[in-house]
């Protein structure tokens, strides 16, 4: 791993010399210049179609949010109340009550799940808005922590809790479809630890994603709300018995955050490295009067192919293909036949090879970066070295914490896929009956 | 009566015909088979649902009880009725309704929440005793309302009337304070039966009687459900919308967004809630626009929603249009930002900084953006859902050329995308035109528009708008470059925008008494299929009628249709006809018993109801047609509307007497602003009474002037100024 690329700098060279995004004149906004905002669309179109397959239908909410909204939860305003933009003046009054800008939407989809679930013929419920989200982040990064960032937010109502959690668990799926088949991140999905989950929720279910300097990006999660909004705001309906309940939830979102993780997750040291599903571009042609400066910029731009035709081309009907992946000749073509269908054939195959590469290649960088261990100091090593550790975990909420404050660490996920059986904390030395995953994140 | 109500209770009362019938309904409500639920306006705030459990005469009683939205009241000596700007978050009545803002104002002095109840056993008074006891007596009901009975209910120990006390705020209910709030309200008892849910006591058949909600509760969503008449004071079938929209325009307006499920209200006044109904024309849209401003070359892009106050003070015209509009961040979490942040009522001023920084040379040119954003204006007009809030969704694009001829061209271009939307999607004709100097965007060289016409209550409605920025804002923010030839220029900007107030404008051209109507291209649903299995019918043939019916369903979502097959059991055929009409999906399929034997299946157009009999082999090719004459008859039919809305007159007797007929007017026009403001000036009536009758004599000002001119003979005088005309102008009252 190059040095350059596990620094920031490096980061937001890429974002600005990629026309990714510019910063906004108000301190932790940016702006999405068209080629970041094309990435956030081919999420967009992917993620949507999706989202409706499963028969989630898109609405809007207000973005305005009074706050005695956010009291009625009791462990959402604790989490959120001190990340909340706040409005108090409008149209040159003082407003009677504050109103948030939304940092999420529980509370008021919830207030309006209370009015139109009536009964269990209503259920199950699921909405999902594309909305700008705010929240008073002190520490920014373009994408990947922003004071306003773009997302969809999904919010679901079922009849009972284990509906809710399978809605979890099924959109968390279609996350980690999403990363792995479209934006090549082989994202590991678990479940967050109490310490870590979601204000207001019983499970948050997550996709980690690693990056290139081996930090842990978040970049998906999903919550099984059990039915603690529902109480808060009433949501009840009467079951096929007559009997009012309490209606079971799950919200799910994925942010802009994503485009920040594709950049981090495949860039070199020329710059980006686009797969070639998410890629606004996927091919340029270049002759050889094509000046280096164009060259480079593609390359910095991460278009996955370059065609190149020189006058011998012309002249033998050829062109030659070289691949944004493998610099050099090695990632070079010759002789590709000009003829429109062949050189059509080529690029298509030519870019599944691509992007089935740089999902290899990002495996396994991951998997050579996640080292098992069983002991505190072995702990404390692996995290040194800037990789992740996976070990056995019984240790309590006072202990993660502390964990954290000694090794900046961060406890990731318990994943979904467990080794089986049960082992031994590698903190505490308890028996523990499943694994988990650390790493420092952003 | 088959069971009791106290008297002053209101609402739904089953009665029993036969004498059997009396006996086993009757055993029904005994044995508790009956599921009953109530409406109730109570004292005090209550946030949370819940269960009382308290006994009652020493027997166990249970009601449950889910808040629905609460009001803040003013004691005594506070606010008249008819207030409603909602600022001060005070609830009051006004004719039969609520209004004013929900959820403001926590802790005032008195409010009222409005109940779902649902009683498991039925002692006597038990809704009204229990609430008393949880502190939260029925609004109207004496018997029951003293502070001492909620302190009462706080002595027992009860922990949900503890809750309910503390959600509440904790207040005591003095008799004085309600004696004095009570002008507020209507009299009498605020609570009503709603909902009755029982075997038929005959066939077992499930029935679901509801009502919809008590007119003097809330102006909110009705009670979704079938009603027969087994009570009598509820028609049958009656799906939400009351009021007619010949007889009271505005309010079938308010009724039929929300009861199309399209618009939900909110605790915010001004802020609506797009609902998915209505969110899936806004996609429609979005994605036609979207896939046409990409051919044409423009990209997008976003734009932080903070703007600063410097930047917002940049561009002086601009900044007067907009600032007294402006909503002000000035708080993050508890702490008091050093400078308040303003949200976006518009982007120019947060993206033109940039562009001077992006654009250097004429080869960064032409810059093409567009966003697909939400805005906030803090308007105090009236809000009305879609057509005015002060959130809204929109695109904004704002692009930059070097030559004033590229701009003007693209003006012209985003002008007939805008009049495609309305015209070819939305099937609302518009009137391409030009803002007069009055009318302009702040800052525009020149504005063009597409403006529609809502003949009820004849007043235009700006649709669109493309501006030519011309070299204003460019000079303001410095957007230079360098030209070919080496030399600096400043460069030529538009904008151009298009809202959600558009669905407003469809609803309200095309929307009848039985709903809303949808043109096909924009429809969620745009044929829904209803299986009509009698119950005479066997299982097989059941089978059958469920198999045709998903199979008609296939074929047309292989012709590339948005299908929908309404099989639920709870419901009667004719209450899921009035269902998906008043969501104004354009075509019904009917497949009943008589199809089946026959082969066919029956068509019925949302538009006109006609109805045609199909082959099953012919559907799939049918359909389709089907819709694309719908789609064209509806605009056809409305733009046969809007041809008799508009009176060409070349004189003031004639002006004003179009006016009068509620029509627009084209007459010829000097064009000078001066004039302009004297014909809206002169042209208005006295102060009206109320809201209505201020909008319908408020004065008419110029529309556009259309770029379809008719011919403008020499010598032609303005029929306000009397000098020589240059133009027809399209002059109207307007939104």
């Amino acid at each position: 791993m190059s040095v350059v690329l596990s620094s920031i700098r490096w980061y937001l060279d890429v974002i600005r010399e990629a026309q990714l995004a510019d910063y906004g004149p108000v301190r932790g906004t940016m702006v999405i210049r068209p080629y970041g905002y094309a990435l956030w669309e081919r999420l967009q179109s992917w993620l949507d179609a999706a989202l409706k397959e499963h028969g989630v239908q898109n609405a809007y909410f207000p973005q305005l949010i009074p706050m005695s909204f956010f009291e009625r939860e009791a462990e959402h305003v604790e989490g959120f109340a001190p990340e909340l933009a706040i409005v108090t003046r409008g149209g040159g009054k003082e407003l009677e009550e504050p109103l948030a800008l939304r940092p999420t939407s529980e509370t008021i989809i919830n207030s309006m799940f209370a009015k139109w679930v009536q009964s269990h013929r209503d259920l199950p419920m699921r909405l999902n808005q594309w909305a700008n989200v705010h929240r008073w982040e002190m520490r920014t990064r373009p994408f990947v922590r922003t004071l306003e960032f773009m997302w969809q937010e999904g919010h679901t109502a079922h009849a009972t809790p284990e509906e809710a959690r399978a809605e979890a668990m099924a959109m968390l799926e279609v996350y980690r479809e999403f990363a792995v088949t479209q934006a090549a991140m082989p994202v590991i999905a678990g479940r967050k630890s109490r310490i870590e989950q979601f204000a207001g929720a019983n499970a948050t279910f997550t996709i980690e994603a690693m990056m290139r300097d081996g930090r842990a990006l978040q970049a998906g999660t999903t919550h099984d709300l059990g039915d603690n909004f529902s109480r808060a705001f009433g949501t009840q309906f009467s079951d096929a018995g007559g009997r009012l309940r309490h209606a079971h939830q799950a919200s799910f979102g994925m942010s802009t955050r994503m485009v920040g993780g594709v950049v981090m997750s495949h860039g070199d040291d020329t710059g980006l490295r686009l797969p070639p599903r998410m890629a606004p571009l996927q091919a340029d042609v270049g002759t050889e009067k094509s000046p280096g400066w164009k060259f480079s910029h593609w390359e910095m731009k991460g278009v996955p192919l370059r065609i190149e035709i020189g006058p011998r081309d012309v002249a033998s009907g050829t062109c030659a293909i070289a691949r944004r992946d493998r610099p050099g000749k090695e990632g070079k073509e010759f002789g590709v036949p000009l003829a429109p269908e062949l050189l059509v054939q080529e690029v298509l195959k030519r870019l599944d090879e691509v992007q089935a590469e740089l999902l290899e290649r990002a495996t396994r960088f991951r998997d050579e970066h996640i080292l098992d261990v069983s002991s505190h100091s072995q702990f404390l090593e692996v995290i040194e070295q800037g990789k992740w550790a996976r070990g056995w975990w019984a240790g309590s909420d006072e202990q993660e914490v502390a964990l954290k404050e000694e090794s900046g660490a961060t406890l990731r996920c318990f994943p979904l896929e467990q080794p089986g059986g049960g082992g031994t904390c590698f903190l505490t030395g308890k028996p523990a009956d499943q694994v988990a995953l650390f790493a420092k994140a952003y | 009566p088959v069971h009791r109500l106290d008297g002053p209770t209101g609402g739904l009362v089953l009665v029993a015909k036969t004498r059997a019938a009396l006996r086993l309904a009757s055993a029904a409500f005994a044995a508790r088979e009956v599921r009953k639920r109530y409406r109730a306006v109570v004292w005090g705030r209550l946030a949370a649902g819940g269960v009382v459990d308290i006994p009652l005469d020493g027997k166990p009683a249970s009601t449950g009880y889910s808040p629905l939205r609460w009001h803040p009241m003013e004691p005594s000596g506070g606010r008249d009725a008819g207030v409603g700007t909602g600022e001060r978050g005070a609830g009051s009545l006004e004719g039969n309704r609520w209004t004013g803002t929900r959820g403001a104002a926590p802790g005032s002095a008195l409010a009222v929440t409005v109940l779902d109840l649902a009683p498991v056993t039925g002692r006597t008074h038990q809704l009204r005793r229990h609430l008393a006891l949880m502190g939260h007596p029925i609004v109207g009901d004496p018997k029951y309302t003293s502070g001492y009975a909620a302190q009462r209910a706080l002595a027992l120990g009860d922990p949900a009337a503890e809750e309910g006390w503390r959600a509440g705020g904790g207040q005591t209910v003095a008799p004085g304070a309600i004696a004095g709030a009570t002008p507020h309200l209507p009299t009498g008892l605020h609570l009503w039966s709603v909902g009755l849910g029982l075997r038929h006591p005959i066939t077992s058949e499930p029935l679901t009687l509801q009502l919809d909600e008590p007119p003097e509760a809330d102006a909110a969503p009705a009670p979704k459900g079938k009603a027969k008449p087994a009570g009598k004071k509820q028609k049958e079938t009656k799906l939400g919308m009351r009021a007619t929209k010949d007889g009271d325009f505005s309010e079938w307006y308010s009724q039929v967004v929300i009861e199309s499920e399209m618009i939900s209200h909110y605790d915010v006044s001004g802020c609506y809630i797009l609902r998915p109904w209505a969110y899936a024309i806004w996609d429609e849209i979005k994605n036609w626009f979207d896939a046409e401003i990409k051919k044409l070359g423009v990209q997008n892009a976003y734009f932080p929603l903070f703007i600063t106050e410097e930047a917002l003070t940049t561009e002086k015209d601009h900044v007067e249009g907009f600032a007294a509009e402006v909503a002000w961040v000035t708080k993050s979490g508890s702490s008091d930002l050093d400078r308040p942040l303003a949200i976006r009522p518009t982007s120019e001023t947060v993206m033109y900084p940039f562009y001077r920084d992006w654009i250097r040379s004429h080869r960064d040119l032409p810059l093409r953006l567009n966003q697909w954003t939400n805005v906030v204006r803090w308007e105090f007009k009236h809000p009305t859902p879609f057509i005015r809030s002060r959130e809204f969704l929109w695109q904004e694009g704002h692009t930059a050329f070097a030559t004033r001829g590229e701009a003007d061209a693209e003006v012209h271009t985003i002008l007939d995308l805008y009049a495609a939307i309305y015209q070819d999607l939305l099937a609302v004709p518009v009137v391409r035109g030009v803002k007069s100097s009055k009318e302009k965007f702040a800052g525009a060289l020149y504005t063009t528009t597409v403006e529609a016409f809502i003949p009820h209550t004849g007043r235009g409605i700006q649709g669109g708008t493309s501006h030519c920025l011309g070299q204003n804002f460019s000079k303001m923010f410095n957007i230079e470059f360098e030209t070919e030839d080496g030399t600096r220029a400043h460069a030529w900007q538009n904008s151009w925008g298009f809202t959600t107030r558009s669905i407003g404008v469809m609803i309200m051209t095309h929307g009848d008494d039985r709903g809303v109507v949808i043109p096909p291209r924009v429809c969620a649903v745009q044929v829904v299929l209803i299986p009509i299995p009698s119950t005479k019918l066997g299982e097989e043939a059941r089978a059958a009628m469920a198999a045709r019916a998903a199979e008609i369903e296939a074929a047309l979502k292989t012709a590339g249709l948005r299908v929908r097959v309404d099989d639920r059991d709870n419901y009667t055929p004719g209450w899921k006809y009035n269902y998906w009409e008043l969501r104004g999906v354009p075509l019904r399929l009917e497949l009943g018993p008589k199809d089946m034997e026959a082969g066919v299946a029956m068509l019925a157009r949302r538009d006109t109801g006609a109805k045609e009999s199909v082959a099953w082999a012919d559907v799939a090719a049918r359909v389709p047609q089907l819709l694309d004459t719908i789609q064209s008859d509806m605009l056809a039919k409305a733009k046969a509307t809007l041809d008799t809305c508009i009176e060409q007159v070349t004189t003031w007797e004639g002006f004003m007497a179009a006016l009068e007929r509620k029509h627009a007017v084209l007459a010829p026009w000097c064009d000078e602003e001066s004039v302009e403001e004297d014909v809206k000036r002169r042209s208005a009536g006295k102060d009206g009474e109320n809201k209505d009758a201020r909008e319908a004599t408020m004065g008419a000002k110029t529309l556009c002037i259309p770029l379809e001119q008719p011919e403008l003979p020499e010598g032609t005088m303005c029929f306000a100024s009397g000098k020589p005309a240059k133009n027809w102008a399209l002059w109207g009252r307007s939104y």
